[in-house]
């Protein structure tokens, strides 16, 4: 883990405010993969344009094919040309691409990760790597328990000459808590957990880091952060696009798994944990974790009641005719899989007896966008009401994406000699007030890893505790597949999911 | 000299500006998130100093406030301008904007410089002070200690020692919590990473401690930047400056002495800085406002090794925003500044 005093570079003290990663070597598995070529790699031309990682840094994509290193570069070029936030600058490239090599090699041949650790001792004499290795699991997730078993008997597990060694695993952490505990422990058979980073890129993005900041560095928050002044809370993640190329990876897994047992329930558990003791990664994780522990299970007929799961018929996007899902290639033609999910989240504890967690996610719905939105309790219907005058409630929405910001609807009398009161939005966005454009996630988390930092990655006993939350309710939904519905592309998702929240006496926000 | 903007009566900027808001479109939203004050005694860096209030809003949501003093003026007078500079937010059409106020003060109007901050400032901002005059006794205690940041540039400095000692005065007014922002310092950012990037190579950084000559190559008049980078070196190696027999050189912890020689060059900025030892000699270079520097690393433990290591760029804009944008202390500007000051002139 820690390195020797000696391998402290003194010249690196006051040069930024975060450190500087060490020299390291960052090995991709699933190199010629799509999240290499369209997030990884111009995320790490962007670090190095940024100025954020040290030159001396090695990247080693380790895959199947046949390919040179000049073959694997020119690739990588053409896909960060494509993908980067920034212009590729062509010296600066050069130099970066002087750092590529390519290691082919079966994920099962033992030999293939022998002759690897060769390569990486030599990379470390050559470039100054100091023996850090970084490995990066981007391959598809039935190959990351050879993989992982390989990288323990070839040694790599293990950093060199005082380095560190440490692995990134991609999401899906399992497909279920059974299968999540199964790959953990085969992570923690080769990487100690502190060296094991699995990665929610939703952590990554800059408005997910904001949320602990709005609300632990606003008095004006806080302390109405609780049942006593909060009605309920709405979590949405929209899209507009269908499966598009994941037809078949999404067919198995669904928008409860795909979306909710990761994703969002890191926003549930940002918007709802305590303040942590500090901002070290457990002390932050363990908040995390009460919260997962403190959600009401939703099981046998409570899922019927709180859960509603729709699937995309055929309509219209954009003025488009799109296809039903069951339509989509590569999608079994009578697929139950959800495309849609609206629940019910009850976080049992005492800051939050009473009020209600709406979560819902879906695809092919009007716009694009995932937010939290805070609704607070109406003032006492006192005052007003004899003017006839409705007040709206506040509401306070931290938009994740996309135009990051936060919002806050309050209530104002309208200009006149008449008493009018109507809702007026306080509206602060990332890019009006701060002009440069915000990182990639992966560029933040990769950064992370490298500088041996967790917190923005989740840990064993949070992605275990998620699966056992969503299980529940598949285990439910497997007892009783009646309860899919349907609806219409471009539509806000089946009229049920209206019917959950008006319960609560409510309605969905419209995005 | 070119209006730089609506000419406005000075007690009713407040209104105007409102006016101005109003009358524009939808489309236009102001933004802010500090003052930025730039105050100046030359009436050719007006224009320059819009050109780069504009440049730079782009990134930076703030009021301006540019004021153009000449206390040596016959006639006293006060006037003021307003105006915008807008952006294209994103893909939208949506505009940001921020504010720009412009004084002329002449002769004893000149004296209402603090009344001028005061009353224009964006309130609950931070205030950021920008002094292209060289500072002058007697201080006005309140207007610096108003001040979250103080920024000026050593390289234009006729008598950096005196000036130095001004600034420390000025900081001692608001007990220290006045951040002091020489954007000489700020210039050589990129320098001290770039030497930092050389030396995170294991085989390099081995070598750091044994480091016995140190070689600047710098533009003339840009002494003082290069002997600041100097300063940093000193105190982050824990070398001490030392006189003896009318030569200076720095002691290492381990009583090792570091020669060190700045040389004045053709070049633009600094342009070579040398690092050497017993076997080893790392150099990095930059051509004049090249965008990359060039390393070289030539050592037993280094198998021919060469960088190209980003180097930003130089033009006013990019170090004030650079400035503006990276907020906190300078943690190791005193320390350097302490550690060269002997060898500062006036």
């Amino acid at each position: 883990m820690s390195n020797s005093v000696i391998q402290i570079n003194p010249l690196r003290e006051g040069l930024g405010n975060r450190a500087m990663p060490e020299p390291c070597t960052l090995v991709i598995f699933g190199a010629t993969g799509d999240l290499t070529h369209r997030k990884l790699v111009p995320a790490l031309y962007n670090l190095a344009a940024d100025g954020a990682l040290p030159p001396a840094i090695s990247v080693v994509g380790f895959a199947r094919r046949d390919k040179s290193d000049e073959i694997f570069r020119k690739e990588l070029e053409e896909a960060a040309r494509k993908y980067s936030r920034q212009t590729i600058n062509g010296e600066l490239w050069g130099s970066f691409a002087a750092s590529i090599s390519y290691h082919r090699s079966e994920f099962d041949d033992l030999a293939g990760y022998r002759s690897l650790a060769e390569r990486l001792d030599g990379l470390d004499a050559a470039r100054g790597t100091r023996g850090n290795r970084l490995f990066y699991l981007a391959a598809a997730p039935d190959q990351f328990e050879i993989i992982l078993e390989n990288l323990r008997k070839s040694g790599l597990n293990r950093g060199v000459n005082g380095g560190w060694a440490r692995v990134i695993v991609e999401k899906p952490f399992g497909t279920d808590l059974p299968s999540a505990r199964h790959l953990n422990d085969l992570v923690e058979g080769s990487f100690p957990e502190a060296d094991t980073y699995r990665i929610d890129h939703f952590l990554g993005k800059e408005t997910a880091q904001n949320i602990m900041v709005l609300r632990f560095a606003n008095a004006l928050f806080e302390a109405m952060w609780n049942a006593r002044y909060i009605d309920h809370v709405q979590i949405t993640a929209s899209e507009p696009l269908g499966v598009e190329g994941r037809a078949g990876y999404y067919d198995k897994s669904g928008a409860l798994r795909d979306m909710v047992q990761n994703h969002l329930l890191q926003l549930l558990c940002l918007t709802a944990m305590e303040p942590p003791t500090g901002l070290d990664a457990d002390a932050i994780r363990d908040e995390k974790v009460k919260v997962l522990r403190s959600l009401r299970p939703l099981e046998g007929k409570d899922v019927a009641r709180h859960v509603i799961r729709g699937q995309y018929g055929a309509g219209a996007i954009n003025g488009k005719r799109v296809a039903a899902y069951r339509d989509e290639a590569n999608v079994n033609p009578e697929s139950v899989t959800e495309t849609f999910v609206a629940l019910q989240v009850n976080v049992d504890n005492w800051r939050w007896a009473g009020v209600p967690f709406f979560v819902r996610v879906g695809k092919r719905l009007p716009k694009g966008g995932t937010e939290i939105a805070v609704h607070f309790k109406s003032v006492p219907p006192v005052l007003f009401k004899a003017t006839g005058e409705a007040v709206d409630d506040n509401v306070l929405v931290i938009r994740i994406q996309p135009d990051e910001g936060v919002s806050l609807r309050m209530s104002a009398k309208m200009p006149g000699s008449s008493l009018r009161i109507e809702p007026v939005k306080m509206d602060f966005h990332y890019g009006t007030s701060f002009g440069k454009a915000t990182p990639e996630a992966y560029e933040r988390l990769l950064l992370d890893a490298m500088s041996g930092d967790p917190t923005l990655f989740a840990r064993r006993d949070e992605v275990e505790e998620a699966w056992k939350f969503v299980d529940a309710i598949r285990d439910a939904w497997k007892a009783d597949s009646e309860d899919l519905t349907f609806y219409s592309s471009g539509s806000w998702g089946p009229a049920e999911a209206d019917e959950l929240i008006k319960r609560h006496g409510t309605t969905w926000r419209r995005l | 000299m070119i209006e730089p903007g609506l000419p406005v009566e000075i007690g009713r900027i407040d209104k105007e500006l409102g006016r101005l808001w109003e009358s524009s479109d939808d489309t236009k939203t102001r933004a802010s998130l500090l003052n930025l004050v730039v105050y100046t005694e030359e009436p050719e860096a007006l224009a320059a100093n819009t050109e780069l209030i504009a440049a730079i809003a782009s990134q930076h949501a703030f009021r301006a406030i540019l004021i153009l003093a000449d206390p040596q003026a016959a006639t006293s007078g006060a006037r003021a301008w307003i105006s915008a500079h807008c952006h294209l937010a994103g893909k939208g059409s949506r505009q940001i904007c921020s504010e720009q106020i412009t004084f002329r003060l002449d002769g004893e109007s000149a004296a209402s410089l603090p009344n001028i901050v005061f009353s224009h400032l964006d309130s609950d901002l931070p205030l950021c002070f920008w002094s292209q005059a060289e500072f002058r006794e007697p201080l006005d205690e309140q207007l610096w200690s108003w001040v979250d940041r103080l920024i000026f540039d050593s390289a234009t400095w006729k008598s950096p020692a005196a000036q130095f000692a001004l600034t420390r005065k000025i900081q001692s007014l608001t007990d220290g919590n006045m951040v002091l922002c020489d954007l000489n310092w700020t210039r050589l950012h990129r320098w001290r990473f770039a030497l930092a990037n050389v030396f995170d190579h294991s085989a390099a950084l081995a070598c750091l401690r044994k480091i016995t000559r140190v070689r600047i190559e710098c533009a003339c008049g840009q002494r003082v930047k290069a002997s600041l980078l100097l300063g940093w070196l000193s105190v982050q190696l824990g070398w001490r400056l030392q006189h003896l027999l009318s030569k200076d050189f720095f002691l290492a912890p381990d009583d090792q002495q570091v020669a060190f020689e700045i040389s004045e060059t053709a070049a633009a900025g600094i342009s070579h800085v040398e690092l050497a030892g017993a076997g080893f000699c790392f150099n990095l270079r930059r051509a004049d406002n090249a965008e990359f520097f060039h390393a070289s690393l030539q050592s037993p433990g280094i198998p021919d090794c060469t960088m190209t290591i980003g180097a930003g760029y130089d033009r006013a804009s990019d170090i004030l925003l650079a400035e503006l944008s990276r907020g906190g202390r300078h943690p190791l500007y005193a320390g350097s500044l302490d550690a060269i000051s002997p060898l500062l002139p006036g």
